[in-house]
């Protein structure tokens, strides 16, 4: 992880995208922040009682300052949501023809299926520049299978399938990232964490027939 | 006067323990939140001292008991508690004129039921704890070892009966007890907001009893209603855990406003600005907070899209919200502020850190958002400005507001201050940092984490030393100021809704003579009845 007190680095598109709502988000409520603290100060001091102040105006209300302040909030909190709405379709749709890999949440490790049949634990490694399809569950309890650099998480569940998917950029070639549960699960939840490799396509695909054939020659 | 000194001494039993006075149960609710608010803010602390460094300092079962306990006792022991039994008890029989609750009988038993679960609670720290969050997922829920959980499920049941039957109490006092004159329009805006409230807790409770009854039986009676290997579905629990447990965040967020739409004008010394707007959008709160819980539930195996519908009323309910923070902001413009102890929990305490839970609330709501942030400390972060900087700052706007009225004696105004700088700094200390761990990453509840956010997390615990420090000075104020405090008058602060009209503390049933009620009690007093109500004094 790159960043202990912002936003960390960013894996895949969505995860640009994802900063992009963030940061138009941040925007606005920072201004509206400034503007509530300023009018709070200023009218604490500005106001205060005192001698030549001793009584407030006689204002009871102003129908057309009520109007303005719920209709602006309302059209900004809906242009928020009207902004998230194309992002959410995009996480869900997963791609034609993705790389599926299935993500088995254990008390208390991650284990990851490829499709070869490759099986590993906690070693999560995906190539660079294709869509990569997880098929998310659980064999015990719920855990949380949670990418932060790609800006996604969806729970892993007994006896259903969450999924989603990710399309990490070329430049990521040769990182590591760590792959929290982020869903409470027990005295291991903290140190269920595994870790994802991300590799040229060509060393995945080499990556994945040897391991295949360390795990069969054991077996 | 001399009919009070002459009545005879009643033993404490009758006293306290038999008693059916709103005013008693009242501060017996308030006394018994307190003493759960050491408790909950105790494990709050052994939580953050784990955090101090990133290997833990505890074992990974203590943390996880921890944590569970501190969310539990705080939400159904403290706050919830606190605001709907305590204060509303106490003010809302007073508030509309009327000599008691409307079922005296049944507003003991709501105590009594509270006591009990509160009791069940403080076993299970004997017996074991529970360890699986205050959310209690299953399948996780189910396989927690010891009788913790058990313990947990039946002060929930208790704590939960407590809750409906204090409810339809406020709901049918306030319906029907209303003195002459003290019409919708009148009614004082905290009764306004318990009013909503109650149905809320009313309409919203089953649906907890429901969840956690069928976790019980999934335990111990072999059924099968979150096992998913016999068709079961343990997202059905979430649906209905949430189905209460998003209401109950407005209800300990809703009576708090009222606390402060009733300090705001009498300190500002001005007509409370918007009374309908403030009034309406509390029962609109009320209505839209029944039609977010699942943005709780966005990555938890629902389609994605079908978070969008929740994803907008969630940003929805946030308009009613903001048009009561600029109402209150309103209420200040032009007004004759004083800097008193409990103004300054509502104005720079309350409005000035609840908004960034507020502000918050709006990015964990959007779904593409909700994605990254989703249990994470971000999430964390929002839900205690909304309840540290939000509820526990009107409670002690309220304590503070309504301490003379209790005791006929003022709290000391140093020591008052004190407590509420310790309190206003030490939330930005504590809770500000977790909004930064958060948007790195870091997942809650966990006992260890990863050695780079150790620098955000003991500043967050520091800030939590603070907060503790805070909270021993305010009670020691509060406890030796109603004892040995300066004696005060009836309406110290010249304030106009009926409990003020009435003596400190007020007589046995609230008013010799029903009030007829004829103005709005937002009316401040004018130079002329200042005057004259310092002559009088």
């Amino acid at each position: 992880m790159s960043s202990s007190s912002w936003l960390p680095a960013q894996l895949t598109s969505m995860a640009h995208n994802v900063d992009l709502l963030f940061y138009i988000m941040l925007g606005i409520i920072t201004f509206f922040f400034v503007l509530v603290e300023v009018l709070l100060i200023t009218f604490l001091i500005r106001y205060r009682r005192s001698a030549k102040n001793p009584v407030g105006a006689a204002v009871h209300g102003n129908n057309v300052l009520e109007t303005v302040w719920t209709l602006i909030p309302a059209l900004i909190l809906v242009f928020m949501g009207a902004y998230s709405v194309r992002y959410v379709y995009e996480a869900q749709n997963p791609p034609a023809k993705p790389l599926v890999i299935e993500v088995i949440g254990h008390e208390w490790f991650w284990e990851f299926k490829y499709p070869n049949g490759l099986d590993t634990h906690n070693d999560l490694r995906i190539p660079a520049g294709q869509n990569v399809l997880f098929d998310i569950h659980s064999a015990d309890v719920i855990h949380g299978f949670y990418i932060p650099e790609a800006r996604i998480q969806q729970d892993a569940l007994p006896g259903r399938i969450t999924q989603f998917w990710v399309n990490v950029d070329a430049k990521d070639v040769g990182k590591q990232f760590q792959v929290p549960c982020d869903q409470f699960c027990g005295t291991g939840h903290p140190i269920m964490v595994g870790q994802l490799t991300v590799m040229s396509p060509d060393d995945f695909n080499t990556w994945m027939q040897t391991e295949l054939q360390k795990q069969q020659a054991k077996s | 006067m001399e009919a009070v000194l002459q009545a005879p001494r009643r033993s404490f039993v009758r006293e306290w323990v038999f008693t059916v006075d709103h005013k008693k149960i009242g501060i017996m609710y308030g006394v018994t939140a307190l003493f759960f608010f050491l408790i909950g803010g105790l494990f709050a602390l052994l939580v953050r001292t784990d955090l101090l460094s990133y290997k833990g300092l505890f074992d990974a079962q203590s943390y996880n008991e921890f944590f569970t306990m501190h969310a539990t006792v705080m939400v159904f022991l403290v706050i919830i508690p606190m605001l709907m039994g305590a204060f509303a008890n106490y003010l809302v029989p007073l508030q509309v004129g009327a000599r008691d609750m409307a079922f005296p009988r049944m507003n003991a038993l709501s105590y009594w039921l509270y006591f009990v679960g509160g009791i069940i609670i403080l076993l299970s720290m004997l017996y074991g704890m529970p360890d699986s969050g205050w959310t209690a997922y299953p399948p996780y829920s189910l396989t927690s070892q010891g009788p913790g959980m058990d313990f947990w499920v039946m002060a929930i049941h208790i704590v939960g009966l407590s809750s409906i039957l204090g409810a339809i109490n406020i709901i049918v006092t306030v319906h029907r007890m209303r003195a002459p004159g003290m019409t919708w329009n009148r009614l004082p805006l905290f009764v306004w907001s318990t009013l909503v409230t109650a149905y809320m807790q009313l309409f919203a409770t089953p649906a907890l009893a429901g969840a956690v009854t069928t976790l019980l039986l999934d335990r111990h009676f072999n059924t099968v209603f979150y096992d998913s290997s016999a068709g079961g579905d343990p997202m059905m629990y979430q649906h209905l855990f949430w189905f209460y447990s998003h209401p109950a965040v407005y209800i300990m967020i809703l009576p708090a406003f009222g606390i402060i739409s009733e300090v705001i004008p009498v300190f500002a010394r001005k007509p409370i600005f918007g009374y309908h707007a403030i009034a309406y959008s509390s029962v609109a709160i009320g209505f839209l907070g029944f039609f977010v819980w699942a943005h709780h539930m966005f990555v938890a195996g629902m389609q994605m899209s079908a978070g969008i519908p929740f994803m907008i009323s969630s940003l929805v309910i946030a308009v009613p919200t903001s048009v009561k923070i600029f109402n209150w902001l309103a209420t200040m413009w032009r007004g004759a502020v004083e800097y008193t102890v409990p103004m300054m929990y509502a104005s720079l305490g309350f409005i000035g850190s609840f908004i960034i839970g507020g502000f918050s609330g709006t990015i964990v709501a959007a779904v593409p958002l909700d994605m990254h942030l989703h249990d994470t400390y971000f999430v964390v972060a929002h839900i205690h400005y909304v309840l540290f900087g939000g509820a526990v700052m009107c409670i002690m706007a309220g304590i503070h507001f309504w301490f003379p009225k209790l005791t006929g004696r003022m709290y000391n105004e140093k020591l008052g201050y004190l407590g509420f700088w310790l309190y206003f700094i030490g939330t930005q200390v504590t809770f500000f940092p977790m909004h930064l761990v958060g948007l790195a990453g870091m997942p809650r509840r966990i006992q260890s984490y990863a050695p780079i956010f150790q620098t955000w997390n003991q500043v967050a615990t520091i800030g939590s030393y603070i907060l503790g420090l805070g909270t021993i000075i305010i009670l020691y104020n509060l406890m030796v100021s109603a004892k040995y405090g300066r004696k005060v008058g009836h309406n110290p602060w010249h304030a106009r809704t009926l409990e003020w009209t009435v003596s400190s503390p007020p007589p046995e049933h609230n008013f010799d003579e029903i009030p007829v009620v004829t103005d709005t009690p937002y009316r401040p007093y004018t130079p002329e009845e200042l005057t004259a109500s310092k002559e009088s004094a």
